[in-house]
């Protein structure tokens, strides 16, 4: 893996160590967590503050003590196993380049490169990871062919974009395998692949996006992005 | 209704006291995971149980659950103790993550999802370690918290509404009624702080 240049924003790991965000914006920041230790360090003080507030804070009144917690772990000894049982479903794993990280590849029923894209416009394709109604945000893994163009657009809320094959280059920068790309609704960009491979990018949202331009209002509905 | 204590000026005893009890308490939490000691467990409950019990009230859980939820909290830090690693986060920070966990368990009906610790891609620390690598252990969290405690009203404000009411920053705007753009550069205005004191005082003990 080569260096990663794009990474999450403070205000994100700040959300995401205070538990405020949803499960499909989860998997993408568990995704660049696994492939970035200069963020998972960042992560780890976003969660040491909130251990500090924790720490900080003034305690309730409790009706339950030590002594009545560990009394109903004795009584309950015999009928209690130690650890939850652990779900056992498999796993496939993909090599090289179509292994993606855990958090991702659960959700998979195979490996990267053998899932079933659907095609949504020329050289686009995606493999949608929800079932949700678009209204609520998109989850879902986008393909795209090489010197494929993107219309110009904006995000009501939030979008979190992990490439995780080939690469693209925007307004921002050029976003390569492991990058992450975290912006709100103040960014207007226009993706472009550049090289001449598919760019593979995961994509999780809180709120649906807004194209500008007519292709991006009549392809809007497909793409989702 | 907001919790934020004042900056302080100069480090009162209880305060010390307040700080050498809470290293006291990480290595009670340590002597639970190696020795199932039970009195080391008491003292751990009896700091924490009422504070994890405020930080699920804070996102509006009623009384009865967040009681009962608290327990459960508990419950896993007992089992789980031997996992702790002082060297790597403060008991607090491990507390809190437990209590988060099972928060969002519980309010969302699915688990939170995390890095895999064992997973084949998990790309190890940077070796010429470009980005200052703090160490969050026991020792310095005693330092996060007085940097946090310095840092100026506002900002302490949306760390205490984002981690103890569960809004994120975008709730957070609409909430104190600010633009969005003013709390993101509020969020990163005081982890630079932070992390700057940290790397501050990780200098001076070096020399």
């Amino acid at each position: 893996m080569t260096a990663i240049s794009h990474h999450i924003s403070d205000e994100t790991l700040q959300d995401y160590a205070a538990g405020t965000l949803n499960h499909e914006l989860e998997v993408v920041i568990a995704c660049h967590l696994t492939l970035c230790p200069a963020c998972r360090s960042r992560s780890a003080m976003a969660e040491a503050f909130g251990g500090a507030e924790l720490s900080g804070c003034t305690p309730s009144p409790t009706t339950t003590s030590a002594a009545d917690l560990l009394n109903r772990l004795d009584d309950a000894a015999d009928s209690y196993s130690t650890e939850p049982p652990e779900s056992t479903k498999p796993v496939v794993s993909g090599d090289g380049i179509n292994q993606v990280p855990m958090p991702l590849q659960r959700l998979l029923p195979t490996t990267l490169d053998k899932l079933e894209w659907k095609r949504l416009a020329p050289g686009i394709k995606q493999h949608n990871l929800s079932d949700r109604h678009r209204k609520e945000g998109a989850f879902k893994l986008l393909n795209l062919s090489p010197g494929v163009v993107l219309s110009k657009h904006t995000h009501h809320d939030r979008e979190l974009t992990l490439v995780l094959q080939g690469s693209y280059q925007d307004e921002i920068g050029r976003f390569k395998a492991g990058d992450i790309a975290d912006f709100g609704d103040d960014v207007m960009h226009q993706p472009v692949v550049d090289t001449d491979k598919p760019c593979i990018a995961l994509i999780a949202t809180m709120s649906p996006v807004r194209y500008s331009g007519m292709f991006g209002r009549i392809i809007q509905p497909f793409v989702g992005i | 209704m907001l919790n934020v204590k004042s900056p302080k000026t100069k480090q009162s005893a209880d305060e010390k006291t307040d700080r050498e009890h809470k290293l006291h308490l990480g290595r009670q939490l340590v002597a639970v995971g190696l020795h199932r000691d039970r009195q080391a467990f008491t003292e751990v409950y009896d700091y924490y149980a009422g504070r994890v019990k405020s930080f699920l009230l804070g996102k509006g859980m009623n009384e009865d659950t967040a009681e009962e939820l608290m327990q459960e909290i508990m419950l896993i830090v007992w089992r789980r103790a031997e996992s702790y690693d002082p060297s790597k986060a403060a008991a607090s920070t491990w507390i809190f993550t437990i209590a988060r966990n099972r928060r969002i368990d519980y309010l969302r009906g699915n688990s939170r999802i995390e890095v895999e610790l064992d997973d084949e891609l998990l790309e190890s620390e940077t070796p010429e370690r470009d980005q200052a690598q703090l160490v969050l252990d026991a020792q310095n969290a005693k330092r996060l918290e007085q940097a946090i405690e310095a840092l100026p009203i506002e900002q302490r404000q949306v760390l205490h509404l984002s981690y103890f009411r569960g809004k994120s920053h975008g709730a957070i705007a609409a909430w104190l009624d600010l633009p969005v753009g003013t709390v993101k550069s509020r969020i990163r205005l005081a982890t630079q702080s932070v992390r700057a004191q940290l790397i501050d005082t990780d200098r001076d003990d070096i020399l």
